[in-house]
Formats: structure tokens, sequence, C-alpha cells
């Protein structure tokens, strides 16, 4: 055995191996000091006085939008920004003063924009004026001899062709936000960096990872005045300086109609609201809008502080879309659904006749028809027809809230429609298992007859009512809604296309049920009895059904009290929903005008302009036999003119 | 009594202890002029909490030179299995930090456990080889479990995933077999199998995109397509210190305001920007002049544990500075490996200020014990 000391002397001449084979590592590192110090010293002086050499990014060009028919939707368009690179500024007065004049700027107002860059590194380009004209950019690029520093930096800006028009549907794109950053690089498990363009909204938002494509970079050589070449790997001095080419995204082709936007834009000019229109033997959805609106190009810019104060600021909201984001009480429009419900149920048939005496007393409290005479002897496609209160409030009495409920649900309502679309509302179809989970309460008789007509608890969003008739109007077919039809790569090969998603087939035990629904609805537009019959339109053959959303519950006294008359928050949201052409139906569309007042007057115009829109262009032949249909109905109702009919006012 | 304070001080072993602080000093006026025109907020301030941390991991270096080297003897496999544990605990609640689970977060500590993983392993080791036949050379049989000791916190680490810390643990391990007399044979074999079978592996056993894949994995948040930008970078910062550097402050903040960690593992490229070629020969003079005294120390102590704890510490430092020197001169591809002593970072300091404790226990055992 060795002792201690033996042990450790034994490894003495290993230790000086050690020693040399550190020597020989730190003279490695020092010769290849010399090499990069010494050797190549000087030119890498060059590149870092200078920072010559950059990396810049090269933005990927966002796939475009198409509408269904091709028509360009959303463009990119190169905007530019003239900037300044205060290291390479030379004469700094005169420079300003040149620049100034050129874009007609203060030169106190430029200094001012340097000021305020004055802490970061010199060589970092400041933006001086934001998308600046061809001419000014003639200007500068002219005289760039005697402009040193000033550079014009070019920008691909996302351009919505149609400003408003549909900007909920479009969405917007703007600069990841400080907040989103690390929530953004989890959900993607990307590496986004601040400042990076992302789709926040509507379909940018939510076909972000098509349309965004791949950045690229090149690398930069910057010269003594600022002026940026491609840097041209000569001297082999680096390696792995490669460009990349960015990969542009990938194109988009809606199932929304560009002239039915226009259309439905147009006829919802100076309200509040929206309208949302599809296709009903497929789900897609033709027409989106929603206004008050916005500008979804100003958000890829970065927004100027008074655009966004506009926006934030607006009583309306401008940023809420009124289609799939926001619910309300679908009033009448609801009364649809509890007549299929009571006629399912076999409470009802055709010939079941109501008396309406004005109102129906349940228990101590009184249920009012919004006609104060009352309808009279009513049946079904009357009380459809005439929106009478009291018929569907008796037919409801007969049956439980859940039945009721069930038929609601079967119809795609209190439950998202799973739209591709960010952030939709799922609305409420409640039943007495809700109430008391959500309230801890029973279920009141006296709820189910407010929820019969649509009101109470129940809510449901435009995209929800259109599916729901469009399923009435289809013969129970259920189409899940869908905006994007395809998506191209650059090449324009097909990548992805989307086809109709047949939910369910409601299954409908009496064949007669919807005949006589149909029957009411189409009543509601073309008899002169129908609460919308003056606003039928020409051409396209609507059925549909009026409707009025409480915004406050009215006091008793205040029933009947004129909704013009009362302040504008409290006035009645507008509702129309409906489907064309009756005898052969092909499009839905749902519509909603807040404060409003009347589905007829408000709301049934917008449908009737979104709805003629789209017989004209796709069914051309089909609107100009209704027109001869129309025709037969005017005839007669001018014939029945002579004995005095009282036009039926709105509900 | 003064007498005694007298005979305290020269027996004593300042060396070890003036080395550090010499580096560090050299470290923080460094570090200083890199940060100090940072605008992050923040940034700019790290200097200050560097020489925080030098102060309390001096604190502990001068309180573990006081204690017996039988005390890291007695405990070494405590110590290694402790920080094994922490490393565990790493990878089963780890919090994300540089996209790599390295952190452990006590209250308002954050933790890296492979930092101390480096100094458990290495007392493990030297508790080994002077426990089981210190008298003879290794073979492949006798390495058989000082490997599977070194492979196990390797590997965890690796897959943390910490690549960089996980090979540092194989060179000092190869470190220390090659001073605890691996037969020249052995080294010759396992030399050749590994070139052979990774320039094999590398080249046919893996696919582009496995490679991509696999490098991916090592370091997610890795810019893949850019990531010889900042070995350019920094490339082009030391070059252009050329032989007297471009003076303190005075680093064209240009160039490394690209390098997104020019106060950790940039450091030296910032110093060489500044001090040119001449002020690196005079820093690394300091760090062989460490290196050597390390060296020396292991050959004249009177154990043999403590000469392997001496090597094993001395291959923590050096392995540290070779490897970012290189890496920072474009010598070795950039994995995240900090200079000892110049690098920001509490974790590391502290582990160097053991380093340097146990190097000092050592060193006045000689004169205080016998």
């Amino acid at each position: 055995m060795f002792g201690e000391e033996e042990l450790v002397k034994i490894h003495k001449d290993r230790a000086v191996l050690l020693s040399y084979i550190i020597t020989a590592a730190f003279g490695l590192v020092l010769s290849r000091l010399w090499y990069l110090q010494v050797y190549k010293g000087e030119i890498l002086h060059n590149y870092s006085i200078q920072n010559r050499l950059r990396k810049e990014v090269v933005w990927a060009p966002r796939g475009l939008i198409y509408s269904r028919d091709d028509q360009l939707l959303v463009d990119n368009i190169p905007r530019f920004d003239a900037i300044l690179t205060p290291q390479f500024l030379l004469d700094k007065d005169e420079t300003l003063s040149k620049l100034a004049n050129i874009m007609s700027m203060d030169v106190q107002a430029i200094n001012n924009i340097l000021k305020k860059n004055s802490n970061q590194a010199k060589y970092r380009p400041i933006i001086v004026k934001k998308n600046i004209s061809f001419e000014e950019l003639a200007q500068i690029e002219t005289q760039n001899a005697d402009l040193p520093g000033i550079s014009v930096d070019t920008f691909i800006s996302r351009e919505y062709r149609d400003k408003e028009i549909g900007a909920h549907l479009l969405g917007y794109i703007s600069e990841i936000s400080q907040v989103q950053l690390p929530k953004l690089r989890e959900r993607d498990k990307l590496d986004y960096r601040l400042g990076d363009f992302i789709g926040q909204f509507g379909i940018e938002e939510q076909l972000d990872k098509y349309l965004r494509g791949e950045n690229g970079h090149e690398f930069v050589e910057v010269d003594a005045r600022g002026r940026r070449k491609r840097y041209i790997n000569t001297d082999n001095l680096f390696k792995g300086i490669e460009d990349e080419k960015p990969l542009s995204g990938m194109n988009v082709k809606l199932t929304i109609d560009r002239d039915m936007q226009i259309a439905a834009f147009n006829a919802l000019e100076g309200k509040v609201g929206g309208v949302i229109a599809i296709d009903i033997d497929s789900g897609e959805v033709l027409t989106m809008i929603s206004r008050p609106s916005f500008d979804p190009s100003q958000f890829s810019r970065g927004l100027t502080p008074e655009y966004w104060r506009g926006l934030v600021g607006n009583k309306e909201h401008p940023l809420r879309d009124r289609n799939i984001q926001e619910h309300f009480s679908p009033g009448s429009t609801f009364k649809a659904i509890t007549g299929i419900a009571a006629f399912e149920e076999g409470e009802i048939d055709e010939n079941t006749e109501v008396n309406c005496g004005g109102s129906f007393r349940l228990g101590r409290k009184v249920y009012h028809c919004w006609k104060k005479e009352g309808h009279g002897p009513t049946t079904l496609v009357k009380a459809i027809r005439e929106s009478c209160n009291v018929y569907f409030q008796k037919a409801a009495n007969r049956m439980d809230i859940d039945s009721i409920s069930k038929y609601a649900r079967a119809f795609g309502m209190g439950a998202r429609t799973g739209i591709s679309l960010p952030r939709e509302v799922a609305g409420l179809i409640p039943t007495k298992e809700w109430k008391k989970k959500r309230y801890g309460q029973e279920w009141q008789p006296g709820e189910t007859l407010s929820c019969a007509i649509g009101q109470s608890y129940v809510l449901a969003s435009t995209i929800q009512m259109a599916t729901a008739y469009a399923a009435i109007a289809n013969g129970g077919k259920i189409y899940r809604p869908y905006v994007v039809k395809d998506i191209y790569d650059t090449q324009g090969e097909l990548v992805k296309t989307f086809t109709p998603e047949l939910l369910s087939k409601i299954d409908m035990k009496n064949p007669k049920t919807l005949k006589f629904v149909r029957e009411g609805l189409f009543q509601v537009v073309n008899n002169p009895k129908g609460t919308a019959f003056y606003r039928r339109g020409q051409g396209i053959l609507m059925a549909g059904k009026t409707g009025t959303s409480q915004v406050k519950s009215a006091s008793a006294d205040k029933v009947y009290a004129k909704c013009e008359n009362m302040d504008y928050e409290s006035r009645h949201h507008g509702l129309f929903v409906g489907f064309a052409p009756y005898d052969n139906p092909k499009i839905a569309a749902a519509v909603i005008v807040e404060h409003g007042c009347h589905g007829s007057s408000a709301a049934t115009p917008v449908a009737e302009a979104v709805i003629t829109q789209y017989m004209k262009k796709y069914h051309p032949g089909m609107y100009l036999q209704n027109l001869e249909k129309d025709k037969s109905i005017r005839d007669n109702w001018v014939k029945s003119l002579k004995p005095q009919v009282k036009p039926a006012a709105d509900e | 009594m003064n007498q005694t304070l007298v005979q305290f001080f020269k027996r004593y072993d300042f060396s070890f202890l003036g080395s550090m602080t010499a580096i560090f000093l050299v470290g923080v006026l460094n570090l200083y002029s890199a940060t100090h025109s940072q605008t992050h907020e923040g940034l700019n301030l790290l200097w200050k909490s560097q020489i925080i941390w030098f102060f309390i991991s001096i604190t502990v270096a001068v309180c573990i030179s006081f204690l017996n080297p039988k005390t890291f003897e007695r405990f070494s496999y405590v110590a290694y299995i402790l920080t094994l544990f922490l490393i565990f605990l790493v990878l089963l609640m780890g919090k994300v930090g540089m996209g790599a689970q390295r952190w452990l977060v006590i209250g308002p500590f954050r933790m890296q456990p492979s930092e101390f993983m480096k100094m458990g392993l290495v007392l493990a080791m030297a508790r080994y080889f002077t426990k089981v036949n210190p008298e003879r050379q290794l073979g492949f049989k006798e390495l058989i479990l000082p490997g599977i000791i070194t492979l196990v916190p390797t590997i965890m680490v690796i897959v943390q995933p910490d690549l960089g810390t996980g090979m540092l643990l194989l060179f000092i391990f190869c470190m220390m077999i090659f001073y605890k007399r691996l037969r020249w044979k052995t080294i010759a074999t396992l030399g050749v199998i590994g070139i052979f079978s990774g320039v094999l592996m590398y080249n046919f056993g893996l696919k582009e995109y496995q490679r991509k894949r696999i490098h991916t994995f090592i370091d997610p948040y890795e810019d893949a397509k850019g990531s010889g930008y900042n070995a350019i970078q920094s490339e082009i910062a030391i070059g252009s210190g050329r032989l007297f550097g471009k003076g303190f402050k005075n680093s064209s903040q240009a160039s490394l305001n690209y390098l997104p960690e020019n106060h950790t593992d940039f450091v030296f490229a910032i110093f060489n920007e500044e001090h040119g070629f001449f002020g690196s020969v005079f820093l690394i003079i300091i760090y062989i002049v460490f290196f050597m005294r390390l060296i020396w120390l292991a050959s004249s102590v009177q154990r043999f544990y403590d000469s392997v704890l001496v090597i094993g510490v001395m291959s923590i430092f050096f392995w540290h500075t070779f490897i970012n020197m290189a890496m920072v001169s474009g010598l070795l591809p950039i994995v995240g490996i900090p200079l000892p002593l110049m690098s920001y970072g509490g974790s590391s300091m502290l582990t160097f200020g053991v380093g340097v404790g146990i190097a000092t226990s050592i060193s006045n055992s000689r004169n205080f014990f016998n």
C-alpha cells in the first residue's frame, strides 16, 4: 500500500501534463485572438465603427383575402416612411431644414421627434414621417446626396379595400404588445418578437397561421452615409451569412359576397346593429356586417391616439361585433320556435283557435298582448302573422319550459354554432335545471310565458337565429355556419377546402309543423295583415318574423307607450329574421338594429336589401319570376282594400 | 495575542482569494462598461448586484476556508446526492427561464442547481477515487462506477435542456480521470472511439432535419437561421479591438447591442473590444496563474483526497474559462457557458466562491494542522 503522500507524488507527472494542456489551450485561444485582432483587425474594426453589417428582417407578405366571387378584400400595399439615422447626420440643421422643406413639416416638429428618441443608440433609425407620398419619396431619393442620414424605409401595409365594410369579419393585424408576447409564445410555441404583426381579430386572427407566412432576413451593408446595400460575402470573412427569402402567406377565399356586404353596409347606414345572411343549404355565411364599424387598415400601421380614442370613446362600441360576439333577447322572432314546439308536442294543430282578448292572466299577473284590444280568435298562422303574444303564451302554458328549450336547442340556439371566428357567444336557452343551478330557485310558470315570446332569460345571436330559420326553411337541417371556403398557397394550389358540415337533422314528428310555421312566416311579409307587409321588397318573396327586444322591462303603464317617445337608451331593439324565396328557399338572414324600436321598420329593410342583392346576383331568373308573384299578391291586396282594412301596425 | 494574529496572517493562504478578487475587479469594471449605456430597465444596474454577489461569494469562500478539508471528504456523497436532488426538483417543477427549466425558485431566490452540480460531482469523484484503489491506474473496468456517477447528473442536466452544462460535467470528469492516471491505452481508445462515433453519427446516423431538430431541442429559443450571427457580431467586436482596444467604456455598442447575452456569455468579447489583444493577454495570464497555482497545490498536499479535489475544482474553473473564450472567439459553437468571475450571474459566482474556499482551506491545512 502507498502512503497518502506517495499517492500524491505518483500523480505528479499527470499534474505537470495538465499544466501543459492548459497552457496549450490558452495558447490556442490567444492565437485565435491574434488572428482576429491583428490579422483581421483592420477589416473588423471598419465593420464595427459603423456597424456596417446588419441583419434585417424581410417581412413575409401576408396572404390575401378574397370574397366568394374572387374580389380582393384585403391587400398588401407598399408604403414608405422617411427615416433618419442620427449616426450619419453631418450637418444636422441643414439636413433637417431640407427635409422639412420636402415634407412640408416644421423643423421644430422633426426636432421634437428626434428628442423623443434621443436616448436610443445613434445607429438606430428614427421614423420622421410615416406614409410619405410618392412625391416626397421621389424628392428624398433624388436629393439623396444632399441628405446624409435620411433614407426611405419600405413597409408593406395591410389594406382593407372596403375600409369599414366587414371590418369585424375580416379583423385586423397589429403589433404584438409586451403583455401579449409571453401568452402568444406559449400558445403558438413560436419565437415571436416585440413588434411582430399578428392577426388580432376576425379572420386575420383565426387564420393567422395560414396568412402570416414566414419572415426572411437579409444581410445589409451600410456605408458611411447610411445608405444600404445587400451584403456580398466577397472576402469570405464570415461563415454562415446567408440571406433567406421570406415565405408568403397563403391566400384565403371567403364564403362572403362583396356586393352583398356593400348592400348590407349601406342598409345599416345610420343604424347601430348587425346583419348576417347564410346559404341555407350549406351554412356558408354570405354577409356579415356590423355597424358602427372601424377601418382595420389603421391598426396595421400603429393606431394614432386620436383614432383609438375615437373608437374606445364611442358609446356605440364600434369594435364590438353585433353578429357573433353579442347576444340579445330574440323577442317575437322566437315565436316560430315556440310554435314548432307546441305543434310537435301535440298541444296545438293548424286549426287550434285561441281567443286573444288583449291579455292573459296567470295567477296574479297579467300578460299583455302588444295589441291592446286583442286579436280575437287566432290560429297558428294568424298568430305568427300578427305576432300575437297571447296565442303563444297560452300554448306555452300547456307545455313546460324544458319542452320549449328542447326545440330551441335542436334548432341550434343556446350553444355556440362553432363558426370559425374568435370569441363567439353562446346565447342562452333556459331550463329548470339551469335556473336551479344559476339562481338556486325553482322555475316559475310565469317565466315560461315570457320565454315563449323570446323575452326573459332567452338570449340569442343573429348567427344563431339565422341558423335556426335556415333550418325551418330547409326542413330541419342544421349546418355549421362557416366563412372560409378555400385556402390557397402562393402558387395557387389548393391547400385546404372547407365543405358544408351538417350538424344535425331535426326529426319532425309531424310533417305539418314546418308547413304551417312557414305559412305563418310567409304571411308576416306577404299578407296585408302581416307585421312586415309594407317592407316586403320586390322579387324576393321573403318569409320571416319581426321582433322587438326589450332593453328595459316596461312598467305596466308604459306597455303601450310609443317607443319613439322614449329616450334613446330605453328604446327596444328591432329584429328581423327570415328566409327567401318562400317557395324555394336559398338564403336566411337575421338582423338586429339596436334601439330601432320596431322589427318591421328598422330591421326588415336591411334583410330585404341584402336578400334582393343576393337574388339579383345569384338567381336572376327566380328574381324575375318572383316579381310576377309579387304582382299578384299586390293585386289581391288592392282588390281586398275596398272593405276597409286597418293596416297592421308594428307589434 | 498579537503574535498569534500575525502568525495567522502569515500562514493563511491569500493567493486564491486574491486571484478571485483580481479577476472579479476586472470583471465588474467590464460588466459596468458593457451595460452602462443600456436603456433596458435594470440591465444598467447589473454591476451593482454583481458586487453584492461577489461579497456573498467571498464571504462563503472565507467561511469555507476555515473548514477542515476532512469535512469535505465526509460530506462528499451527501453534497452529491443533495445537488442531484435539486436537479431532479428543477426537472419536476422548474420554472421556465431562458426557455429552459434551469431555475429553482425558493422565495425571492432563483437558484440554478446545475451550477452546484459541478461541485457536487467533483466532491463525489474525489471521494470515490480516494477510497477505491487510489494507487491503481484506471482502465475501462475502473471507469464504470465513476462513469455512472457522472452520467446520471449529466443526462438530467441535458434533459433540462442545458447541453452546455451537461458537456461541462463530462469534461470535468475527463480531466479528473486523466489526473487519476487513466491508462494511455485507454485514453487513446476512448479518443478514437469518441471521435469516430461522433463523426459517424453526425454525418450518417442523422438526417438533416434530425440534426436541426436536435438543435432546436437543445435550445428552442435560439434563432436557428441566425445562430451564426451572434458569433459574427462577437468576432467583429473582438477583432475591432485590435492590439490595444478602444478603451474603457468605448465598446462601440453598435456591434454588441445585437448580442443578447452581452452581460453574461459575451463579456469576453466586450473586454477584447475595449482592451485589445494586450488586454486579453493580461487577463489570460491572471487565469493561467490561478490554474497553475491550483495544480501546484494539488501536487504539494499531504492527502490524496485533497489533491484530487483541487484538480476537480481547477477543472471547473478551467473548462468554463476555456470554453467561454473559445466560443466567443469563434473556435467553438455558441453554448451558454459563463466566464468565471467575469460574467454576470449569482449562482455561478457562488460556485466559484465555494471552489476558492475549498482551495484555500486545503492550502491552509498544510500550514495550520501540521
